[in-house]
């Protein structure tokens, strides 16, 4: 709390110091520096991958640095993602900011407004660099007025995970997971169990209080998240939490908790996770980050289906990928930024990013990288992953599942939380949830567009 | 032994059992295989303990080296600000001098001025004077503490005005009082400064995350955090880095209890 609290802080400083008009226009390529600058020699990367993920960093780097001579990178990990941004924001203000920096996917619009960043799209364009391999799903989510602002780094998405023996026990198709809300609903009803005493020893389906896979439900039920095009047309003004489809996803939510069927962990990631691993819920959905690690050590066959969506299976639904991205950072010379989009080109090849996934679990970015080695490896070890590529591949392209961007992400991803909690703990009705968190939201819109003119 | 001591100790058993209760937990979690721990009921024994997780944690981070990094950094906190609250508490306590009230109040307003207000500055003195990555770094902006100079001022207060009328009748200088008597006096309440300021400067996290960049200047807590993934948690692996960070503060404990009841059965005005 007290970190967030400082970050907040920071954010607000720099925001205010710094809130000057961010770069767009028709010709961003002007931005970039010249093509003949020579690259710097040495350039800083900051990143919040800490374990397997950072160790996948370094590998990354040091192929990288003996790929060539002219240009080191150096990477150095900088905590959680909330971390960096607040260390970023200090060094910003001492001109201390390193050439590249790993943003997480919610920051997206902070960084724009903060004026800091040289748009990815400035480099594609002077380059001509070419693009058309890039997974749309996960490129589209970085870009506003469809210009790319970041080169996407590491991509995830939410998918339903489910425990196959639990399904053959009670009868279900362990082959065909539930889709539709009812679907889920029937399937928890099938897959509860209770002991003697009568005491649930296994809940159908437990997903954990989490922002994030609100948006994706918002998302696969074809409803907007924010106006103006999700904030992506122009600058969101207000949320849409409170429609007929928000409704329905929180009346879903708590009937299945009313009704013994779901298992509610409360705001707690690793809570559901650990409960889904351990067998005390048979169905959740969690970000495919986790797939790896819960095969590895669950004791029944996982499978893996698509994320839930409403019983009219809507057309223009979808889901939103999730993750962080790299920017190239304004304020470092012109030969730092031209090193770091070096690095970026490098870092964007098949071999490397088929590498990062096989190493990480995260999506590649260029489908070239799934006809590498280690990816095809990978996914003959992994079979479960394909519904997650199937699931980005199929998803339409559009303003609702290129997924919501606002200044104050953050704070509404938390807001929904607490709107979901009141609700399942009976403290208040869905729709009285949904409007008083809006209407908190909206405030906070509007004071973060005054400080951002 | 009579019921009524066995009862209490029964009671202090089941206190210090709930009180001890996740700090177990974490060591018994720290020898556990991750699949283990992913079972439902959670096992609270490791039925097979595996020294794997600490393995990894050295695999994964120079762990030795943040230690080394955040007891050195911790002990020159300490010094410095025993040096500096005990020097400052004893003007504010024996020494008169005009305006001296004043001073010690706008001292002690500084304890109202939040944290991280000064975090940005702080950062750029620092970068200023090309401490960042170094120890000094780290260390120097703690060395003073108006906490510290409270309660060290506080308790020297309670020094019979006597003694010090006695010593200067005697003789002795303004400073060899503060050698001599005020210091042995007061050892219960600089040995909790010591260790509050041991403590706060070893869990410290956001500050050493902002002037480190180099891994070999990192402390502990910077070094835990790389232990976390961020969409999925490794609990053995963490726990296992915990035990080895929670080592120093534990043996802190054992040596500094000792030193506080010395200091609290020292007599003050003796024959």
């Amino acid at each position: 709390m007290r970190r967030l609290a400082t970050f907040a802080l920071a954010l607000t400083m720099v925001a205010t110091a710094c809130g000057g008009l961010a770069p767009g226009g028709s010709d961003s390529s002007a931005l970039a520096p010249a093509k003949d600058v020579a690259p710097a020699a040495a350039i800083t990367w900051w990143h919040a991958m800490g374990g397997v993920n950072g160790e996948a960093i370094n590998r990354i780097v040091t192929a990288f640095n003996s790929s060539q001579s002219k240009i080191k990178v150096e990477a150095i990990f900088q905590g959680t993602y909330d971390d960096l941004l607040a260390k970023l924001n200090t060094a910003l203000a001492s001109n201390a900011a390193p050439a590249l920096v790993q943003v997480y996917d919610i920051g997206q619009r902070y960084m724009y407004d903060s004026g800091q960043v040289v748009p990815m799209q400035a480099f594609i364009d002077r380059d001509k660099f070419n693009t058309s391999d890039f997974e749309p799903a996960v490129i589209n989510y970085y870009k506003y007025q469809d210009k790319l602002q970041s080169m996407p780094w590491n991509a995830s998405s939410s998918i339903l995970f489910y425990n196959k023996d639990a399904f053959k026990e009670v009868g279900l198709d362990p082959e065909k997971p539930p889709v539709t809300f009812t679907e889920v609903a029937d399937a928890a009803k099938k897959l509860t169990k209770k002991d003697a005493s009568g005491a649930t020893v296994r809940f159908g389906f437990g997903p954990s209080i989490y922002g994030w896979l609100f948006e994706q439900l918002m998302a696969t039920s074809a409803a907007p998240y924010a106006d103006n095009g999700n904030g992506r047309d122009n600058r969101a003004t207000k949320v849409l939490w409170n429609s007929a489809q928000g409704k329905a996803i929180l009346d879903w939510w708590k009937a299945g908790v009313d009704g013994g069927y779901f298992y509610n962990p409360g705001i707690d990631n690793a809570g559901s996770t650990n409960a889904f691993n351990s067998g005390k819920t048979a169905m959740y959905i969690e970000s495919t980050a986790t797939l790896r690690n819960t095969i590895n050590v669950a004791k029944f066959q996982v499978g893996t289906g698509l994320y839930p969506r409403p019983d009219n299976k809507p057309k223009d639904g979808g889901n939103i990928i999730g993750g962080a991205s790299l920017y190239i950072m304004k304020s470092r010379p012109a030969a730092e930024q031209q090193a770091a989009w070096e690095f970026v080109k490098y870092a964007m090849t098949p071999a490397v990013q088929g590498q990062w996934q096989s190493d990480t679990g995260y999506y590649p970015i260029v489908k070239g990288a799934y006809d590498t080695g280690p990816s095809k490896e990978w996914a003959t070890k992994y079979p479960q992953f394909l519904t997650a590529i199937t699931q980005i591949r199929e998803s339409p392209q559009n303003r609702n599942t290129n997924g919501a961007v606002l200044g104050v992400m953050p704070q509404a991803r938390q807001r929904t939380q607490k709107m979901i909690e009141s609700v399942l703990l009976g403290q208040a009705t869905s729709q009285a949830a949904l409007d008083a968190a809006v209407a908190d939201i909206n405030k906070a819109i509007e004071t973060y567009n005054k400080a951002n003119p | 032994m009579s019921l009524r001591t066995v009862a209490s100790y029964a009671l202090l058993v089941v206190g210090s059992i709930v009180v001890a209760f996740p700090l177990l937990l974490a060591l018994s979690y720290s020898f556990m295989s991750e699949s283990e721990i992913a079972t439902f009921p959670p096992p609270i024994f490791p039925a097979q303990a595996t020294l794997s997780n600490y393995e990894k944690v050295f695999g994964t981070i120079p762990i030795g080296r943040y230690l080394l990094n955040s007891v050195i950094v911790s002990s020159a906190v300490v010094v410095g600000q025993l040096l500096t609250a005990s020097l400052a508490a004893y003007a504010f306590s024996f020494l008169v001098f005009r305006g001296r009230q004043l001073l010690f109040f706008l001292f002690l307003s500084t304890l109202m001025i939040p944290w991280e207000a000064t975090i940005i500055p702080n950062y750029m003195t620092i970068r200023t004077i090309g401490w960042l990555d170094t120890y000094q770094g780290l260390a120097v902006p703690f060395m003073a503490t108006a906490f510290g100079t409270f309660l060290l001022r506080q308790a020297f207060l309670q020094i019979p005005r006597e003694l010090w009328d006695a010593a200067r009748i005697d003789g002795a200088t303004t400073f060899r009082f503060l050698i001599s008597t005020v210091i042995p006096l007061s050892r219960p309440a600089l040995g909790t400064v010591a260790i509050y300021g041991f403590l706060s400067t070893y869990n410290q996290y956001f500050w050493p995350l902002l002037v480190t960049n180099q891994v070999l200047m990192r402390t502990t807590q910077v070094g835990i955090a790389q232990l976390r993934f961020e969409e999925s948690l490794r609990w053995g692996l963490v726990m296992a880095g915990v035990m080895m960070v929670a080592v120093p503060t534990l043996a802190l404990l054992v040596l500094g209890q000792r030193q506080l009841i010395r200091g609290l059965t020292a007599g003050a005005v003796k024959g």
